[in-house]
């Protein structure tokens, strides 16, 4: 019933609209009506009731496919700073911290200067950690501009927790030593202990 | 035998040339019956109908939830279709119920199949949840659970259980799948390895790209567009791993970035699917080895 309606408005403002050209009207009559009505045809059918939201939170974007199918995908420039080397550091990064962590569990605190070396290296590990999620979940080819975003974003974070850790490294009583006050759970602790 | 047939008939006519046709004796014929090729057919009202075989006691009754989608109908919606089967008159395998589905209930079902013994993988396809081959899986015998089949999950899908492995090919294509030499072999010969060589090879040359391990890892569904996926990596690792290749530090560089490999996150998803127990993800940690620690 509607579409029918729609056709036929549109085809009388189409006739309203030629009125003024009855030259160019009568030179060629059906072609100047026929695109109009295949428009009508080809607009999809909106269904009328729908029992889910509309709009996906991340719809997948339509195929895209470079060159034919025969060509091969295109193979990204080597980068051995975001590939291998990357990857290596790390790991090393990740096996380094597997000491860095239990040493202040076994000996007590250190000292000062393996205490900023664990706050570096974690927070390296978290910033590289964090950027693959971003790389993961944000493709650069859907969403350039908020993959830029969130990566100054992490970049942002970053520096407030390091500049965060350096003064609670210089001026405070530093993680290891932190934890220690913070984390103390035993027969001392009233409210823990006595339950 | 019908060439003695017609030699017998040539040498022992079966009337005599000198009787008349009518006093001839014919083949044996009773006149009350009419038996030529243009008598009427007996009408359905005479005749006993003959019905389909009704569901009894002993017949297994499963249902199964196929997954359909028209692309003639563009603006309409996916949806779930149910067909019962009697597994009593079926094959063991899900190949083989989709292909009694299409043969006896439904023609227009659609999905890829060619060997139907796990050789081929076109008959890749999520069942009950897993991605398999349909001709490696067995129906689940219990009748009371419904198997539902879908295609492929997050692939673009043709029409029913058909998805587009256009750009699947396209990435194994872009790995160079072939040998690669500038060197010819000493005697003008095949190039030859050793047997310890050859056994490299095993595990990973036997992969069909039936596409189910790909298709099953997460990092693969978000970023397939760069991401090679395990079941290409494999692939790379079996060129790369080949003792008659001479292109290996090409062939690293061409992964040497944050996206062809690095998208492996070891989810373990790839081995856990792969139908012919092969282990993508086991070939993808030893080319990151070979990445970090190789010449």
């Amino acid at each position: 019933m509607r579409p029918a309606l729609l056709r036929q408005g549109l085809l009388i403002t189409t006739r309203k609209a030629s009125v003024p050209k009855p030259s160019i009207l009568r030179a060629c009559p059906p072609a100047a009506i026929q695109p109009i009505t295949s428009i009508v045809r080809q607009t999809p059918r909106v269904a009328t009731f729908h029992t889910t939201s509309r709009r996906a939170i991340l719809p997948a974007g339509p195929q895209v496919l470079e060159g034919t199918a025969n060509d091969p995908a295109p193979v990204p420039k080597p980068s051995p700073t975001h590939g291998s080397y990357h990857w290596t550091f790390e790991r090393a990064l990740s096996l380094g911290l597997v000491p860095l962590t239990i040493a202040p569990f076994a000996y007590g605190s250190l000292n000062p200067v393996m205490d900023s070396v664990l706050v570096a290296a974690l927070l390296l590990h978290s910033h590289v950690g964090f950027t693959s999620i971003i790389i993961d979940y944000i493709p650069n080819r859907n969403h350039p501009r908020a993959r830029k975003l969130f990566e100054w974003l992490l970049r942002l974070g970053t520096l407030v927790v390091g500049i965060g850790f350096y003064e609670f490294e210089t001026n405070d009583v530093g993680l290891t030593q932190g934890v220690k006050r913070i984390w103390k759970a035993g027969s001392t602790d009233k409210v823990i202990g006595s339950a | 035998m019908a060439a003695l047939r017609s030699t017998s008939r040539l040498l022992a006519p079966s009337r005599c040339l000198f009787r008349p046709v009518v006093a001839s004796r014919s083949y044996a014929n009773i006149a009350s019956i009419d038996t030529s090729a243009s008598r009427p057919p007996t009408p359905a009202s005479q005749t006993k109908t003959v019905k389909e075989p009704a569901a009894d006691g002993d017949s297994k009754i499963k249902t199964f939830h196929i997954y359909r989608w028209n692309p003639d109908e563009p603006t309409s919606k996916p949806k779930m279709q149910s067909y019962t089967l009697d597994l009593n008159k079926t094959g063991p395998m899900v190949l083989d119920a989709l292909i009694r589905i299409k043969n006896e209930v439904d023609s227009t079902l659609t999905f890829r199949r060619s060997c139907r013994e796990g050789i081929c993988g076109s008959c890749a396809m999520n069942i009950d949840g897993v991605n398999t081959l349909a001709c490696l899986c067995r129906i689940p015998t219990d009748t009371a659970k419904e198997t539902r089949i879908y295609p492929l999950p997050h692939t673009y899908v043709v029409k029913d259980l058909v998805p587009d492995l256009t750009h699947f090919y396209k990435q194994y294509k872009s790995i160079k799948p072939y040998l690669q030499r500038d060197s010819k072999s000493p005697d003008g010969k095949e190039y030859r390895q050793t047997p310890a060589d050859r056994k490299k090879l095993d595990g990973l040359y036997e992969c069909i790209l039936c596409a189910c391990c790909s298709t099953s890892c997460p990092s693969y569904w978000w970023n397939s567009e760069q991401y090679l996926g395990p079941a290409i990596l494999l692939q790379s690792y079996r060129w790369l791993n080949d003792s008659r290749d001479e292109r290996h530090a090409e062939r690293k560089e061409m992964l040497d970035n944050s996206m062809s490999l690095y998208r492996c996150h070891t989810i373990l998803n790839c081995s856990r699917t792969c139908p012919k127990g092969l282990n993508p993800a086991k070939a993808i940690q030893e080319i990151k080895k070979d990445m970090a620690f190789g010449s």
